[in-house]
């Protein structure tokens, strides 16, 4: 019985075994496939962090290189801005830009005056410019042509709006058209008669603004006060000169969006000498002086000088449409004048001048630096942009000048001069100009008229 | 000739006065410049709204606020460099003081001048985590263990990051034994477990929320209620520490810059309308927590309850807790080295 029982026992023991075996044997590779597959889960999160984690850095990385640039100091070169360095913000910058004109002038009639054909450097002018934080702007602008130094422009801006800016140091005053259009700009390579009344470049402090984007533009400020066509660097009188200036640009859209009229004019009173009369003389469009107030060096008493009030008005305008471009302005200078041996008198001398261009190649023609549609490349087929000028100017001394204060046996009462002239801009930092000009005079010699002067000039430029 | 020369002067001082006086004459629409950090975008989004209709209600004036965020610190060098905020709504109160000690740009008095030292909103700094907390992390201790990735931006660029830094450390500092080297080591070996560290606050919230990285974020409470809130409905979780930090980002008027712009009142009365019922009702609606005890008991149910201490109690004030820990050599850069 025992036996059997044993026998039974051990058979269900067995059958048990054979029948749980498996069973447990599943449990067990269960639980080890979930530990595994745990495992595989948590390296894969873990992966999966890592991955997103280097993604961000990537993101971080990216950003920081974007926010690294925008404070990145940038060089630049262009044609309006010449070489610059400026900082991202473009709140700080330095550029250097130049002019530099190659003229070749060649008189056709100077029997009576004869003047030396000439190849030399009409200006050549480093420009220095700054621009430090919101509002202030630097420029300094010598010129080296012609075996001199000359400075030019040497101011700073204080831009608080552009309804409001002070500038102080030297540079132009407000007075007249054609003198304040850029040397690099001007149609001709030489500015007309009239210009010869207003000042070039004066010391002082200059209040302006643009009202209404630019339909008012204006200018006041007080200078030493220099002689017409003067370039002065200090005063010799306590006495200043008020320069002023309004320019209006109406309309806004339109044909007549071009137009701008204006007037301008300055006032001052000028004390010369004997020896330092503070008296200008005036030129012809070839740079020769055709005007000047009696001087002797033998008997200085009878040397003319600046004893009074000088006052300027210079009435202008100018349009521009499409191609087209005219300018013009009427300019009287004042000035009292005083020999030792004669009484002051208030001599008025008067001048204007019109100029008319236009682009044959279409460009829209402009107060500023025009850029051709297509700069010169011939193997593009293309050649840069042509413009044709042509220009009229007189220039009237007061009639009361002669005897007592210039000597009419050789010094010319009018001027008359008119020109044309072919400009072809192969880019627009590069500009090729070619003018004759003839001018006719007035008296200016014992026995009539001085001779007319016919000219040609050639200009290679290069403005950036 | 001396009179003359007046003269001319006077007469352009007298145009100079004249397009002046025309300027401040016309009630032109005004802009202002916010310049704040970066968790309070949709604060302000609001607010401006808000003021907007406020002050054209009063004064007829319409007015436009634009607005800029980033890291409060690298907003307020902005600032200093030329950024022309009108006013200034930042994380802490040191940023601002840089304003008026570098930048000059306002009087060092600048916190007397609103109440509650011109901070209209408060918030704390509480940890978000993923929902249901997988790596069961319940206060600050459980952020410096093994394989918990903390999120957190940089406190050299962040503001909210330096009230994470700090809340983390006065909490070591009050466990038993606490002191500065137990501190130390125990923010040190928290940021080892920091695997990227945003510039700003808003970047961290994008790192774990949207980026999925990280168990656990350090945030402001306003921006953690707002993540959970918009960012994720159902997936986080606020875990409210057991010790955290009182957060009091203060605004200012920049009264260089108003003064040029001519927008010192319309500025002033836009910070004042911060502390108006209206100003902190918005804040409270963006989950700051806000001044005026009548909104604050109003709202009180959605911010959780927790022991803060300030900067002043535990580290003696903002400029001594930039010195030991946030300028340059300091703790901060003894415990955290990019890279490592």
């Amino acid at each position: 019985m025992r036996a059997v029982r044993h026998l039974v026992g051990g058979t269900m023991v067995t059958a048990a075994i054979v029948v749980m075996a498996p069973q447990v044997v599943a449990q067990q590779e269960g639980a080890d496939a979930d530990s595994v597959s745990q495992s595989l889960q948590a390296r894969v999160d873990e992966l999966d962090q890592q991955v997103r984690v280097l993604q961000r850095l990537r993101e971080l990385a990216a950003d920081s290189v974007t926010a690294a640039a925008k404070d990145k100091i940038s060089p630049t070169a262009s044609g309006k801005d010449g070489f610059s360095i400026k900082s991202a913000d473009g709140k700080y910058a330095v550029r250097l830009k130049g002019l530099v004109q190659a003229d070749g002038r060649f008189f056709l009639s100077d029997s009576a005056f004869p003047v030396t054909n000439n190849f030399f450097i009409r200006r050549a002018r480093p420009i220095l410019e700054a621009t430090v934080g919101k509002y202030l702007e630097f420029r300094v602008q010598p010129d080296f042509a012609q075996g001199t130094t000359v400075l030019f422009d040497a101011y700073t801006d204080v831009k608080v709006s552009p309804a409001f800016a002070v500038r102080v140091g030297k540079f132009k005053p407000p007075v007249g058209l054609e003198r304040l259009q850029s040397a690099g700009d001007i149609v001709f390579a030489e500015r007309a008669l009239a210009t010869n009344l207003v000042p070039n470049r004066d010391v002082g402090l200059q209040l302006s603004g643009d009202i209404d984007s630019g339909s008012v533009a204006w200018q006041a400020g007080v200078f030493n006060g220099v002689p017409d066509l003067g370039n002065g660097d200090g005063d010799v009188s306590d006495a200043k000169d008020f320069a002023v200036r309004v320019f209006l640009q109406p309309f806004k859209q339109g044909t007549l969006s071009g137009l701008g009229v204006g007037i301008s004019g300055s006032t001052g009173l000028e004390r010369g000498t004997t020896a330092a009369p503070a008296l200008a003389s005036y030129r012809t469009p070839g740079q020769q002086t055709w005007f000047r107030y009696a001087t002797s060096t033998t008997t200085p008493t009878t040397n003319v000088f600046a004893d009074g009030r000088r006052t300027r008005i210079v009435p202008q305008a100018y349009f521009f449409t499409g191609p087209l471009g005219l300018q013009g302005e009427y300019v009287q200078s004042s000035q009292e004048v005083k020999r030792l041996d004669v009484e002051a008198l208030k001599l008025t001398h008067t001048a204007w001048q019109a100029t008319g261009s236009y682009f044959l190649t279409g460009e829209k023609n402009s107060w500023k630096a025009v850029s051709p549609k297509k700069s010169f490349d011939p193997k593009a087929g293309t050649f840069g942009a042509v413009e044709l000028a042509a220009r009229y100017s007189e220039l009237s001394m007061d009639d009361a000048t002669f005897p007592a204060f210039a000597n009419p046996a050789s010094t010319p009462t009018k001027a008359k001069a008119w020109a044309v002239g072919l400009n072809w801009y192969l880019a627009k930092a590069i500009k090729l100009m070619v003018d004759y000009e003839h001018t006719t005079f007035s008296g200016g010699t014992a026995a009539g008229d001085r001779e007319a002067e016919s000219f040609v000039v050639t200009r290679v430029q290069h403005s950036f | 000739m001396r009179t003359r020369l007046i003269a001319s002067i006077a007469l352009l001082a007298l145009a100079v006065g004249a397009d002046r006086a025309g300027a401040q004459g016309s009630a032109k629409p005004v802009t202002l410049l916010n310049v704040s950090y970066d968790p309070t975008r949709e604060l302000y989004e609001d607010f401006n709204k808000q003021f907007a209709t406020f002050w054209k209600g009063k004064t007829g004036q319409d007015v436009k606020v634009r607005q800029s965020h980033g890291g409060s610190g690298k907003q307020a060098r902005s600032v200093i460099d030329g950024l022309e905020a009108d006013v200034v709504t930042l994380a802490l109160a040191y940023d601002i003081d840089q304003l008026a000690e570098k930048g000059g740009l306002l009087p060092a008095n600048w916190q007397t001048r609103l109440p509650d030292n011109s901070s209209p909103y408060t918030s704390t700094i509480v940890l978000l985590v993923r929902k249901g907390n997988p790596k069961q992390i319940r206060d600050w201790g459980d952020l410096a263990k093994p394989g918990v990735s903390v999120v957190t931006p940089n406190p050299k660029t962040s503001g909210g990051a330096r009230w994470n830094y700090l809340a983390a450390w006065a909490w070591a500092l009050r466990q038993p034994g606490g002191n500065d080297a137990s501190a130390k080591a125990f923010v040190a070996k928290l940021y080892k477990n920091v695997p990227v560290l945003d510039a700003g606050a808003r970047g961290a919230t994008t790192t774990f929320v949207e980026r999925g990285i990280g168990d656990v974020l350090i945030a402001w409470e306003n921006e953690a209620l707002l993540a959970m809130k918009e960012l994720g409905v159902g997936k986080f979780e606020v875990v409210a520490p057991s010790l955290s930090i009182l957060a009091e980002p203060p605004v200012a008027v920049v009264d260089k810059v108003a003064g040029k712009h001519g927008t010192k009142a319309v500025a002033q009365a836009y910070l004042e309308y911060l502390y108006s019922d209206q100003g902190q009702e918005i804040a409270a609606r963006n989950f700051y927590r806000p001044r005026k005890a009548s909104v604050a008991a109003k709202y009180a149910a959605q911010f959780p309850k927790v022991t803060l201490v300030t900067v002043d109690e535990v580290f003696g004030g903002w400029k001594k807790a930039h010195t030991t820990h946030f300028a340059d050599g300091a703790s901060f850069d003894q415990i955290y080295q990019p890279g490592r």
